[in-house]
């Protein structure tokens, strides 16, 4: 029962990252129907953009290191925002009103070209953030040993995502983005700007990935220009998973992806835990062809 | 204007035939990592490779003529690498040096032997691939069933007597997993534990909780570096003691940069001798020269033994007279003996498995550094 629960902590701090990358895809997906491949890329280029700013700042011997991990992560959510911005402005908008598999192609083309240019700038070896940032303490869990980084990794996951809940559903332009994301159309005849509401979702989706990129490089430690593609490939399948499309199915999704990764791997076989991921995955698709909770795209369609 | 047109052609043709002539060298092919995950071990590859043939063609060359090294990227993918293969076996290379990954190699072995083309590997030390009876294929590193021996000779040595593998499931890890797993279990060490991770992905500690539930004296990881330094790293966070010892492909300085310096200590891993430790006088110039013309010694044994391979060939040229395939095979299989490689002596026997060569068994000290173990 111990090890149950330990893998389960295991899962939820893998899944809340997933979850977070996963927010990225689905709301492009909601808003423009494209797969947004250059998403795990921009994740990449929020570790690394992590890196240089904690190693050319120090910011964390100048305002502490809680405070200078809020300060840095505002920064790299900025700034991969803006890249996020730049890369809609530059290989999306242009295609806006081609088939969608141009956008498609597109969208590899620029993930190719962000991690072909993160190897140019950072080189082909792994970048390693500096030791000792956070602090390595553990909880004991009535005897579940939970290091505090990762119920602190669980923890920034699920305010950034119920923010970006409460945004979508309360403020103005979280109704001009569900109301975009129903019909685009409808929505500029309303006076909704609709390229207002693109960029918006180009700004938000990227700094939520940019800010796992940043966990991840603050708790594990190693980043390289790759890492992008296989996070990206989760995340990509967290959201089908909950529903693409739809943004607390991002959620549930991520973190039911790595639970299932987690338990997989426990109690059947490490090997097979992609295989056993996919599984379930394949099978709630057969079920629930629009994922767990994707109900509004079949109303679309 | 369609008179023009062909005047044009005709004198692409001539140019292109008098820059053919003059550009008369003898093309050695270098297939490595330069992109993907082993990126590091590629452009070393490539760096090595380059300052070899600048001090060959400063010395000359071969057969009076200079040297060019043709590199191509693998990706440290078997599909990119047969990508890369077939668009060098067209650029009329007489041989390849490379590559790194033994599953990369394998993707690529056919399509070299049936153009000719002598391919010398540098990294790839899974069984198999010198088990094919390919007459064109050779290794400078040393084969996985030496490695396994070694391994096991290790663990019975340290006193372990119950053992966890975990390997990636890639042609060598696999290889050498099942390699030691036979052997421990000859000698009566239980295996408590043998499965495969996923490699690339960040989060292990799913792994490493069940490992640590099977309660093992000690985890041989047959894996690469960058997995094996995170699994050393987030044990560390558990608070988990085991000892690990890794294959020869946890050898790199940024598993210690990956795993930190406190979680990599005590490590053990197999390895052919490092650049640091390679003793003859010619390792020992070139080493200096490296350094001088990059700023940093080699990180890699592969890189060097890459630059073994180019320099077996280039020698075999030499040699021969020729650029024969077969001659030069024939070379590298019965004739060459005691070759001063800068990785120690080289001969190949019959399969172009290079003989001799042992593994060591390094450990990390508490500064990270890599120490050789008596």
């Amino acid at each position: 029962m111990e090890e149950f629960f330990q893998q389960l902590t295991n899962g939820l701090a893998v899944g809340g990252i997933y979850a977070l990358i996963a927010l990225g895809y689905t709301m492009v997906y909601g808003v423009l129907k494209l797969i947004n491949f250059a998403h795990g890329d921009l994740f990449t280029i929020g570790s690394y953009l992590g890196l240089t700013l904690l190693t050319s700042l120090f910011l964390s011997d100048r305002l502490g290191p809680g405070a200078g991990i809020v300060v840095l992560a505002l920064m790299v959510m900025g700034l991969v925002a803006l890249v996020g911005a730049l890369l809609e402005r530059v290989a999306y908008r242009p295609l806006r009103h081609s088939p969608r598999l141009s956008a498609v192609v597109s969208a590899l083309g620029a993930s190719i070209f962000f991690s072909n240019t993160l190897m140019l700038i950072y080189g082909a070896r792994f970048q390693v953030y500096p030791q000792g940032i956070l602090p390595k303490t553990a909880i004991d869990l009535f005897g579940l040993y939970v290091p505090l980084v990762r119920v602190l990794i669980l923890g920034a996951s699920v305010v950034m995502m119920i923010a970006l809940y409460a945004f979508i559903q309360k403020t103005k332009i979280g109704t001009a983005i569900r109301a975009a994301a129903i019909d685009q159309d409808a929505a500029r005849l309303m006076g909704i700007d609709v390229n207002r509401v693109i960029l918006m979702v180009f700004l938000i989706g990227p700094a939520l990935g940019g800010a796992a990129g940043l966990m991840v490089g603050l708790h594990y430690g190693q980043i390289n220009f790759t890492m992008g593609w296989v996070y990206g490939l989760k995340a990509f399948t967290a959201a089908i998973l909950g529903g693409i499309g739809n943004i607390p199915g991002a959620m549930v999704g991520g973190i039911l992806l790595g639970v299932i990764e987690a338990l997989g791997a426990a109690y059947l076989s490490i090997a097979w835990k992609d295989a056993i991921a996919f599984g379930v995955l394949i099978f709630i698709l057969i079920v629930r062809p629009t994922g767990l909770l994707g109900e509004r795209v079949a109303e679309k369609v | 204007m369609k008179k023009g047109l062909i005047a044009l052609m005709a004198l692409c043709l001539l140019v292109g035939g008098a820059m053919a002539a003059m550009a008369d060298t003898v093309k050695i092919g270098l297939m490595g990592p330069m992109t993907g995950p082993w990126a590091s071990e590629g452009q070393e590859m490539k760096q090595v490779l380059d300052l070899l043939a600048a001090d060959l063609n400063a010395k000359g060359g071969v057969l009076g003529k200079k040297v060019e090294v043709i590199a191509d990227d693998d990706g440290g993918d078997p599909r990119t690498a047969a990508l890369a293969a077939q668009r060098l076996a067209t650029q009329g290379i007489v041989a390849v040096i490379g590559t790194y990954g033994s599953s990369v190699t394998e993707a690529t072995q056919n399509i070299y032997n049936e153009s000719k083309i002598l391919q010398i590997a540098n990294g790839s030390t899974a069984i198999r691939l010198s088990e094919k009876g390919l007459k064109y294929f050779f290794r400078t590193c040393p084969r996985d069933d030496e490695q396994g021996r070694v391994a096991v000779q290790a663990i019975e040595k340290l006193g372990f007597k119950t053992v966890a593998i975990l390997h990636d499931n890639t042609t060598y890890a696999k290889g050498l997993a099942d390699e030691a797993k036979g052997l421990l279990e000859g000698k009566g060490i239980k295996i408590v534990f043998f499965d495969a991770l996923t490699p690339g992905e960040r989060d292990y500690t799913a792994i490493l909780t069940k490992l640590k539930g099977a309660n093992p004296d000690v985890v041989f990881f047959t894996g690469y570096y960058p997995e094996a330094g995170l699994l050393l790293r987030q044990k560390k966070e558990m608070n988990w003691n085991v000892p690990f010892i890794g294959g020869d492909a946890t050898n790199n300085p940024d598993l210690v940069k990956i795993a930190g310096k406190d979680a990599a200590q005590g490590f053990y891993f197999l390895s052919a001798p490092l650049p640091k430790d390679l003793p003859s006088p010619e390792a020992k110039a070139f080493l200096d020269e490296f350094t001088k013309k990059y700023g940093n010694a080699p990180n890699s044994i592969y890189a060097v033994l890459a630059g073994d391979g180019f320099r077996v060939i280039t020698a075999a040229i030499q040699a021969t007279q020729s650029t024969d395939p077969d001659k030069l095979a024939d070379y590298l299989h019965k004739e060459l003996k005691e070759f001063a490689g800068l990785t120690g002596k080289i001969a190949f026997n019959e399969k172009g498995d290079r003989v001799g060569e042992v593994y060591r068994v390094y450990k990390v000290d508490a500064e990270g550094n890599f120490i050789l173990q008596p």
